[in-house]
């Protein structure tokens, strides 16, 4: 009994921890980077892309937003977990507004 | 001329549902510290009541939270403070989850051995998650009063309230 309690007790302490080490994202300059998309947010059209240096950017579409594959436009649905694209972002204070998104896969 | 906008935007319901966790859950903490060596099971259950209609409400505020996340992080000038704001959200809503578990299991007697460290370990995550609780509302508080988040600003002349 004593060895299922300290199991689940740790069990939820595991689970905190990784809560506790939510996403961390980073603010970069007005630029174009590229990297691999980490996490897509269909219901909050937001990506989190993961750049060669190790950094993340949380990326809200905007209405402005362009979404490409091979020039030409796509849905939001066509992101995916993997894939490799190229965002050009436009820094507004801490804020990254994505300019537009290309799928290079 | 500006319209004001309407008054049940999703962005409403984090704040509409986000205070009553903040009060029970601190009055969960106050009931389980100041009756902690008593016998008396009333205060104790009371102290249990909180904790689990505070934990249920702290989820249904991460949930409404979510929802504003999505509208609110486009508008204001640093997101990276409402990132905090969620991973401390969970923190805290972990934390009490964790405490009303060790809580609940204090109860049976065939547990009773355990009882006293189940109480200072439950006591211990309740303080734990009151500090990650205190931090996520100053950082909402942040973000509403200091960036505007889900908040309507008015024109300079009022003129959409005549």
């Amino acid at each position: 009994m004593y060895t299922k309690l300290i199991k689940s007790f740790a069990a939820l302490c595991l689970m905190m921890v990784m809560a506790a080490c939510g996403e961390n994202t980073d603010v970069v300059e007005s630029g174009t980077y590229r990297g691999t998309v980490k996490e897509v947010e269909a219901s909050k059209t937001e990506i989190y892309v993961s750049t060669a240096d190790g950094k993340t950017l949380e990326l809200y579409f905007t209405e402005q937003t362009r979404l490409t594959r091979n020039g030409q436009a796509v849905e939001f649905s066509e992101l995916e977990e993997g894939q490799n694209v190229e965002v050009e972002v436009e820094k507004k204070g801490k804020r990254l507004d994505p300019v537009s998104v290309s799928i290079l896969d | 001329m500006d319209q004001i906008p309407e008054f049940w935007r999703t962005e409403i319901y984090h704040p509409l549902s986000v205070h009553f966790p903040i009060a029970l859950l601190l009055m969960a903490l106050l009931f389980k510290a100041l009756f902690y060596n008593r016998r008396n099971l009333v205060w104790a259950k009371s102290g249990t009541i909180l904790l689990g209609i505070g934990v249920l409400g702290a989820w249904i505020a991460v949930y409404s939270g979510s929802l504003a996340d999505g509208i609110v992080s486009r508008k204001i000038c640093d997101p990276t403070l409402l990132k905090d704001h969620e991973n401390l959200a969970y923190v805290t809503a972990w934390c009490f989850s964790l405490a009303l578990a060790m809580d609940l299991l204090a109860y049976p007697r065939s547990l009773i051995t355990f009882r006293r460290p189940l109480k200072i370990l439950t006591l211990a995550v309740l303080i734990t998650g009151s500090v990650a609780l205190v931090l996520t509302g100053h950082s909402g508080a942040s973000v509403v009063y200091q960036q505007g988040g889900g908040v309507y600003t008015p024109s300079e002349d009022c003129s959409e309230f005549e």
